[in-house]
């Protein structure tokens, strides 16, 4: 499953997704998550995910996003604050698993 | 609390965000950060010219001017760099061609300087660099604005060269951008050199006061308060409030790295952005480092996992792990400490670089580097500047104790409770 994940500046982004892509081998559960800032957001989300994931510090931007990505039907949610640290992957994998297909 | 949370919620996030998130203001943030990397490898060679040590500034001094060159040409002329920044990230938000965009911005920035004809020695004409700085930062803004606002005008009304069907798509887009072009060369030209109008000064007056006020102890506690309110609810406040205060910083940070490029003893603003990230926000936004130590050493099992995992982001400066993970967004305890903390730092550091006892800051070092040693290359090798960041950190760290007191004996009281719980089950 391709996910994407998108911060302000791609820094703390980076952090969360190490912790999910740990947290997925444990539970073997195959993932392929890239974290981008705002500004790569718009190229990036071209390349084809399953699922965006928006850091809540910046959910304000949820529609600019959401316009960015136009007719590419991916869906994007923002992430669950508590999800948005290392010590939360388990909590974010369970958020992108309602997406598995 | 909880009412004042959704008082925030409906009252202060709305208008910021609607304001971050305007097409203009959001052209200027990209194109203004485009030019950071340039701004901090730039601002580096000042350390070079001018190294903390003074057997070392003795043996460099014969090469200053060389060494300060790459200086000259990046920080040196920041404007030209946003001008081109503002102008592609403006006409790619409008759907136009970017890189016309970006084009035509620089030449109605460009347009608003007169060359000058140097005779003796013979160099032709020569662009004074002055004006292409920091100082230039609002005329390359509003020229930007200016230049693709024409470009997106002419689109939309048509006026542009047809090129007949089978020509490149690359040079029938250059062929799209003339008529504006000739549009935007001539009317900067007759204003500026017809009627002689100083496009220049005029936009720099108008932008003054702000400057002026964004360099006071006001204009330092209102950024930090509404940072700090922003990010109580979640939201990146740097990115928001910075969308605004970004440019009138650089145009700050830009007067002080000129005077200490001219060996000035006492630089002229305080307020720089590199302020605020070393010596207010240590460990991120509401200086968190402190809190996350108290947090690596609680009994709490909860906050000593999101304590170590938030220490090492934190010491670079991020701090995402322990605003969500703690949390401190919306929760009633941590917003006071978070915000009262700043308040306090600000007023201690203002007091220091007002009355001179530390020096002002005037390089742009990377946001991730520790603070101390950020805030050390800031101030161009001050040693006061790291007891200061101590004293801050001390500070910040004494203010969240308490209330970080409180919360972790609630935790552990739900710990408790939840121990008992398992063990009953477990025994069942």
């Amino acid at each position: 499953m391709k996910v994407l994940m998108v911060c302000s500046g791609g820094m703390s982004s980076t952090i969360v997704v190490k912790a999910i892509r740990v947290e997925a081998e444990k539970q073997g559960f195959p993932i392929d998550i890239k974290a981008v800032g705002t500004s790569e957001f718009e190229d990036e989300v071209k390349l084809g995910y399953d699922l965006v994931l928006v850091a809540p510090q910046i959910r304000h931007r949820l529609n600019v996003f959401k316009k960015q990505a136009e007719g590419l039907n991916v869906p994007i949610e923002v992430i669950i604050p508590m999800g948005y640290t290392p010590v939360g992957a388990p909590k974010a994998l369970e958020q992108i698993k309602k997406y598995q297909k | 609390m909880t009412a004042f949370f959704e008082w925030l919620e409906k009252y202060l996030l709305p208008p910021m965000t609607k304001l971050s998130e305007q097409r203009h203001l959001r052209a200027i943030r990209d194109g203004i950060i485009s030019t950071i990397p340039m701004i901090i490898v730039g601002s580096f060679f000042m350390i070079i010219a001018f190294p903390p040590v003074p057997s070392w500034a003795a043996a460099v001094k014969p090469y200053v001017g060389k060494i300060l060159l790459p200086y000259r040409l990046t920080m040196g002329i920041m404007a030209l760099y946003a001008a081109f920044g503002i102008g592609y990230s403006l006409a790619k938000s409008y759907k136009l061609n970017e890189l016309s965009g970006g084009s035509l911005a620089v030449v109605a920035f460009l347009l608003t300087n007169l060359p000058v004809a140097v005779s003796k020695p013979d160099l032709g004409y020569v662009l004074p660099l002055a004006n292409l700085g920091g100082s230039g930062m609002f005329v390359a803004i509003i020229m930007s604005i200016f230049a693709v606002e024409v470009l997106r005008f002419a689109k939309e009304k048509n006026l542009t060269i047809k090129m007949p069907e089978g020509v490149p798509e690359c040079v029938s887009s250059s062929f799209a951008a003339l008529i504006p072009a000739a549009i935007i060369i001539t009317t900067v030209f007759l204003v500026r050199v017809v009627a002689n109008f100083d496009i220049q000064q005029f936009i720099m007056n108008l932008f003054k006061p702000l400057v002026y006020a964004g360099n006071t102890l006001g204009g330092v506690l209102v950024p930090t308060i509404l940072i700090t309110l922003l990010w109580s609810c979640g939201i990146h406040g740097d990115s928001i409030v910075g969308t605004v205060a970004r440019p009138i910083w650089l145009t700050l940070l830009d007067a002080n790295t000129k005077a200490y490029a001219s060996g000035a003893a006492v630089l002229p603003n305080i307020a720089p952005e590199p302020f605020f990230q070393w010596f207010i926000w240590i460990g991120g936004s509401g200086a968190t480092i402190g809190l996350v130590i108290l947090m690596v050493f609680s009994k709490s099992k909860y906050l000593k996992d999101i304590g170590r995992a938030s220490l090492l982001p934190g010491i670079c400066n991020i701090n995402e792990p322990v605003i969500f993970g703690a949390p401190i967004m919306l929760n009633p305890l941590f917003m006071i400490p978070f915000i009262l903390g700043p308040v306090v730092e600000c007023l201690i550091a203002y007091g220091a670089m007002y009355f001179n006892i530390v020096a002002r800051p005037c390089i742009l070092a990377p946001w991730t580097l520790p603070a101390p040693i950020g805030a050390y290359i800031a101030t161009g090798g001050d040693w006061k500047a790291i007891v200061l960041v101590c004293i801050n950190f001390a500070i910040a760290t004494i203010i969240y104790y308490p209330f970080f007191k409180a919360y972790e004996k609630n935790l552990l009281k739900d710990e408790e409770k939840n121990m008992q719980a398992e063990t009953v089950s477990v025994s069942k």
